[in-house]
């Protein structure tokens, strides 16, 4: 259609791109100060100044952040939670979801209300804590990984990815004598590769940002993690002398070492969270509307 | 649902051969057992657990205290009653809860609106990637990007408005009660709208381009078609996730999290409006050992989120003819 713009059409342009502009630095600038500030020499930071690059270039945040043990174990213990969290969590899920894709299965209504009503109602974080100590999961690094093997959410959203999955690749690997666990090994994960990626990075993002189970859970500081360490020195650098007093003789205070461990906390999210947003739109239909 | 009648008419002759289908099927229950004896662990048995509200309770005794343990009725219910902050505390839920909702329940659709209409596809995959980006952030970092831009010393935001002469000295956004609320929406719409707004995006994506043509045929300005087509087109994904939303508005709504703001940006300053439900009941719990009045504070929450999930579910399927459940 070769038409002119109208005014109106000229207005609505300008105002959407305009307001859009303004979202978009106030999301990302953040992200970006964190980086520069990161860069540059804490005490300079300090002087104010530096807002599009670092004034004073210096790696020492990183290096004293990479160097003192708490962090390194924290950094340890965050990323072990997230893999190994991300590994079971993935598989328990899918080999419940398999169970309940078969449209045949007996009781499987009563098993979908067990599911559903377990979605809905919690007890409450108290009678939970008190489960985890019987359970002797307090102060333990399983208490990261056992309580959150099983995602309902996904545990919906692979149930019907399962279903989908062609009966006949499945009847060909019965006749050969196949049981249910080697078809699930061998033919459904396989085949819900796609499904298994984004299922692994979301809820390895999950582990990697959860900060309660670390604060409360766990007592021991081999056992703390990054999101921990963040809480805990942002509300040290809450008190000014302290944010300047830090590590004498270097430039690095307590506050750019809280920078430079934001962005060590977000940089891997930046590397993974574009691929997150599939199955989203459908998870939010399947929870919302059931059978 | 004609298949689903075919599979039953196949099915109901071997009804009677029950058990040789459940043995046909013996590694798939297993499969599904193991998960239902996580959720009796997991889920289950914290329900069960309420039962410490209603109890003395003591931490030593473990899961089987919660059955044995003496009975006091509704002594702690009384007692969150009669707690000279009851009332600060379930005016801030409250307050928190439906304000936050009805200010970031709009948020994400009007930015999917505005993104859809922008013709350039790079700039608007652009946008839209990175207004998600705040989702899979930590609010531990959000807390941390917080004290960045906003606290009264290193705070961006308060350099900037004292330097350009729009504040006399620095705005206490993070210890002053007054700015509690505030901070927790602008926070939470920061963080969470563009990730809402793919959900209304894909909603748009299935309004068929040919209403627009038409309408731009007969004369309909930009305006007049997000307002008569877009608009209109989107009302059912709109009104499932406003249900989603109540039901779970104490909580948060879907924007979620209102125990991780009110705990995180929490302080001794802003106590007054920050402290909510939950925070209080995991600080009597958790940080006091008062396991059964934190149990009450709790299970006082979780009575009214039930109540409103079921309004919800009510309305729902009255104006729209489908719910939750």
């Amino acid at each position: 259609m070769l038409k002119r713009k109208s005014v109106e059409d000229v207005v609505v342009d300008v105002v959407i791109y305009l307001v859009l502009s303004v979202i978009l630095f106030a999301t990302l600038y953040p992200f970006y100060y964190l980086l520069i500030t990161s860069f540059n020499s804490g005490k300079d930071t300090l002087l104010g100044g530096s807002y599009l690059w670092p004034s004073s270039f210096t790696l020492e945040n990183y290096a004293m952040f990479f160097s003192r043990p708490e962090w390194l174990t924290a950094l340890f213990v965050s990323v072990g939670r997230t893999i190994i969290g991300a590994v079971s969590g993935v598989l328990f899920t899918c080999l419940v979801a398999y169970g309940l894709s078969h449209k045949d299965l007996m009781f499987k209504k009563f098993y979908f209300v067990v599911i559903i009503f377990a979605m809905y109602f919690s007890g409450g974080l108290i009678p939970y804590y008190v489960v985890l100590r019987s359970l002797g999961l307090l102060d333990t690094f399983g208490v990261y990984i056992i309580p959150s093997l099983l995602n309902t959410f996904f545990l919906l959203i692979a149930i019907s990815f399962f279903r989908e999955i062609p009966q006949e690749l499945k009847e060909s690997a019965y006749i050969d004598g196949a049981n249910e666990f080697t078809v699930f090994y061998k033919i459904v994960l396989p085949v819900s590769k796609p499904l298994l990626a984004t299922m692994s990075l979301f809820i390895g993002v999950g582990q990697w940002n959860s900060w309660v189970d670390s604060a409360y859970f766990v007592t021991s500081d081999s056992l703390r993690t990054l999101t921990y360490r963040m809480i805990e020195i942002i509300n040290r650098s809450r008190v000014p002398q302290d944010a300047i007093a830090h590590a004498a003789g270097s430039g690095v205070t307590s506050y750019s070492l809280q920078v430079t461990a934001m962005v060590v906390s977000v940089v891997p999210i930046l590397c993974v969270y574009p691929f997150l947003q599939k199955y989203f739109v459908q998870g939010i239909m399947l929870g919302s509307v059931k059978e | 649902m004609r298949t689903n009648t075919v599979v039953k008419n196949i099915i109901k002759p071997n009804q009677s051969l029950g058990w040789k289908r459940f043995t046909k099927q013996k590694y798939l229950h297993f499969f599904v057992w193991v998960g239902m004896l996580f959720l009796l662990v997991f889920a289950y048995t914290p329900m069960f657990g309420i039962l410490m509200a209603f109890k003395n309770y003591s931490i030593t005794t473990g899961i089987s205290g919660i059955f044995t343990s003496e009975w006091v009725g509704l002594k702690y219910f009384k007692e969150f009653y009669n707690d000279y902050r009851f009332y600060d505390i379930v005016r801030n839920t409250l307050a928190l809860s439906f304000l936050k909702v009805i200010f970031t329940f709009p948020v994400p659709i009007l930015f999917a609106i505005m993104l859809n209409e922008v013709k350039n596809m790079a700039f608007k995959r652009f946008v839209q990637t990175a207004s998600y980006l705040p989702h899979f952030i930590s609010w531990v970092v959000v807390l941390g990007l917080a004290f960045t831009f906003l606290s009264s010393d290193v705070g961006l935001i308060n350099k900037l408005l004292v330097s350009l002469g729009l504040a006399e000295k620095s705005i206490p956004f993070l210890t002053g009660s007054s700015y509690f609320w505030g901070l927790a929406i602008s926070t939470a719409v920061w963080k969470e709208a563009g990730w809402w707004a793919i959900i209304f995006l894909a909603s748009i994506a299935g309004i068929s381009p040919t209403l627009y043509e038409a309408a731009q045929i007969d004369g309909a300005g930009r305006l007049a078609r997000i307002w008569h087509i877009t608009l209109p087109g989107i009302k059912g994904t709109v009104v499932v996730v406003l249900i989603l939303t109540i039901g779970s508005i104490l909580g948060g709504g879907l924007i979620g999290s209102n125990f991780d703001q009110a705990y995180l940006f929490g302080n001794v300053s802003n106590n007054s409006t920050s402290e909510i439900v939950q925070t209080y009941a995991f600080k009597m719990g958790l940080a006091q050992g008062r396991y059964s009045y934190a149990a009450a504070i709790d299970l006082f929450q979780s009575v009214i989120s039930v109540i409103l999930i079921f309004s919800a579910n009510y309305l729902a399927k009255k104006t729209s003819g489908q719910g939750l459940f």
